[in-house]
């Protein structure tokens, strides 16, 4: 096997930028309105939702990508799809690990408002929009700390894109499963190299995260 | 008095989440009924009532924040219903934004929201405190910063939730004060609970008693001070004395004659008839120990069983009819300045301050 080039590992980067960043992207989407909802609001089986988001937040991410695979085997209910070892199969897969972190983090930031949050902003005569953004402002701290964590889980996670992936060599390849492939092979100059590319996109994100979170805190 | 700004009729309230949020879970199935309560126009209406009597969801209600199962309340005027909470909640943020919090909430521009943030500031004097963070207020700071929020709206009515609630007494004093002169200067309609008699008395025209979810008296302050309705009433209200008796006839006056025991007896202003098995309530301001020549009210001896001097009164039991009365006197003045456990006085109560509950 020839030695990788820069062009590989920065084409090998970028993908892992894309297919995470979607998957956060997504998973915040998704998870932060459930998050508020089930932070903010009193319903039935409420208690239950709450006790499965946080079942959800420790899955093995090998267990959801096995589930996933299953779900988009060839033969699987979603076969026809052909979504197997593509980088949308990673992505489903990333956001099946971080939309727990995402709704169980911030689920507990709201929650963490006190029961009467919500009928005191109402009878400041704050509502819809305002109130919303009230909310957000006051939770900014927790929201973040959802966010971060989602970042983590997602960048790190190598078992389930590895599964639903494949590791293709300009297809699904990503940087945690490269470091993987590269270490198996003994070549541990190029898993370094990965090691070091995955490292410095890990601090830049959360940095720029942490800064946002902490802006205007005393 | 003027017109009613706030009616509730046929009021039938459970608070949401009654069953799952309540501590210990006694209230499980909790309702309010209310079948008619009146807020007027520049009046203070405190509605007092022991923990768990449903104050709170009574003032929810009639904020809008409580879905009534049943009934209505009817707002007679445009402007708006302010409300503050007994643990008011200060976003982060400078207190002056937060004051300003309800107006930028109505979508006011920023240099009208300043001018009217400042006045309700300076009415409450926070005008030093306007660029500290909320969150490094104290309890006291923080309720006043909570009143500047809800007067800054320039409520047509306002809901106060325990307004001195953890305060020492100074300090409710001097917001108790600020507060009238507030309300004064608006002409807002105010209705505020409380479990504190005392707290209530410092602001209340009228008051009304809830208990366990039912309105059970309600009236001008005089009026269901003097005159509860019944004995639950009656201690809530302070009326400490109650004893229980027979109207046995009449004196030339027309008094009631009531027998509490044996010889001793006691005269009081009612019309119930001969026969009927009353509770004698009369308040301890009302039990008179500085008897002079001339009391022609004067009930007999009594030993003083207990004294407690809190350095403004002192509060004496005086053992009677084989119950103790409570009476107050002022700590270095009169009689207050010397009694003690043990001495033998003369008391007299007026027959006008015996209120006869039937039993």
């Amino acid at each position: 096997m020839s030695e990788p080039s820069f062009a590989t590992l920065s084409e090998i980067a970028l993908r892992t930028l894309v297919v995470s960043g979607s998957a956060l992207v997504l998973a915040v989407a998704l998870g932060l309105p459930l998050g508020l909802l089930l932070g903010g609001r009193r319903f039935r089986g409420r208690g239950l939702a709450v006790s499965i988001v946080n079942a959800a937040m420790g899955l093995p991410p090998v267990v959801v990508g096995l589930v996933v695979a299953l779900l988009l085997w060839r033969s699987g209910p979603l076969g026809s799809l052909g979504l197997m070892y593509t980088p949308t199969a990673m992505v489903i897969a990333q956001v099946a690990i971080a939309l727990p972190l995402v709704v169980g983090i911030s689920h507990a930031a709201v929650g963490a408002l006190g029961p009467e949050w919500r009928l005191q902003v109402r009878a400041l005569g704050v509502r819809g929009a305002r109130a919303l953004w009230l909310l957000l402002r006051e939770t900014k701290l927790g929201l973040l700390a959802a966010v971060i964590a989602a970042l983590g889980g997602i960048l790190s996670e190598v078992g389930a894109v590895m599964m639903v992936g494949g590791n293709l060599e300009g297809e699904t390849r990503v940087l945690t499963t490269g470091i993987l492939m590269y270490t198996q092979m003994g070549r541990f100059s190029e898993a370094l190299a990965l090691s070091a590319l995955l490292l410095g996109i890990t601090f830049l994100l959360a940095g720029t995260l942490t800064a946002l979170q902490q802006a205007g805190r005393r | 008095m003027s017109g009613v700004v706030l009616e509730a009729r046929e009021l039938r309230v459970r608070p949401f989440g009654a069953r799952s949020e309540r501590r210990g879970g006694t209230e499980s199935g909790f309702v309010l009924e209310i079948e008619a309560l009146d807020l007027h126009a520049g009046e203070v209406l405190a509605v007092l009532g022991p923990n768990g009597a449903g104050k709170s969801t009574l003032l929810r209600a009639l904020g809008g924040l409580e879905m009534p199962e049943r009934g209505q309340i009817v707002a007679h005027t445009s402007g708006p219903v302010a409300m503050v909470f007994q643990r008011p909640l200060l976003l982060s943020g400078s207190v002056a934004w937060n004051v300003a919090l309800p107006l930028w909430g109505a979508g006011m521009p920023r240099a009208e929201r300043r001018g009217r943030a400042q006045r309700a500031l300076a009415h409450f004097g926070l005008e030093a405190l306007a660029e500290r963070r909320g969150i490094t207020l104290s309890g006291g700071e923080m309720r006043r910063v909570a009143l500047a929020q809800a007067f800054v709206r320039e409520p047509a009515v306002l809901l106060l939730d325990e307004p001195f609630d953890d305060l020492d007494a100074r300090a409710q004093e001097m917001l108790s004060l600020d507060l009238r002169s507030a309300i004064g200067a608006t002409g807002v309609a105010v209705a505020l609970v409380t479990h504190d008699l005392r707290q209530a008395m410092l602001l209340a025209d009228r008051i009304a008693v809830l208990l366990g979810g039912r309105l059970a008296q309600a009236g001008m302050r005089a009026d269901v001070l003097r005159r509860p309705a019944s004995a639950e009433v009656a201690r809530l209200v302070g009326m400490a004395n109650l004893l229980p008796g027979s109207v046995v006839g009449r004196d030339e006056s027309g008094y009631a004659v009531v027998e509490i025991a044996g010889e001793c007896r006691l005269r009081a202003a009612s019309g119930l008839a001969v026969g009927t098995s009353v509770l004698a309530g009369i308040r301890p301001e009302h039990v008179k120990i500085d008897v002079g020549r001339g009391e022609t009210s004067v009930l007999g001896k009594g030993l003083v069983a207990r004294t407690l001097h809190d350095g403004v009164l002192v509060t004496a039991w005086i053992a009677w009819a084989g119950h103790e009365l409570r009476t107050v006197a002022i700590a270095g003045r009169g009689l207050g300045h010397a009694l003690a456990d043990g001495d033998e006085v003369p008391f007299a109560v007026r027959p006008e301050d015996v209120h006869l509950i039937r039993r």
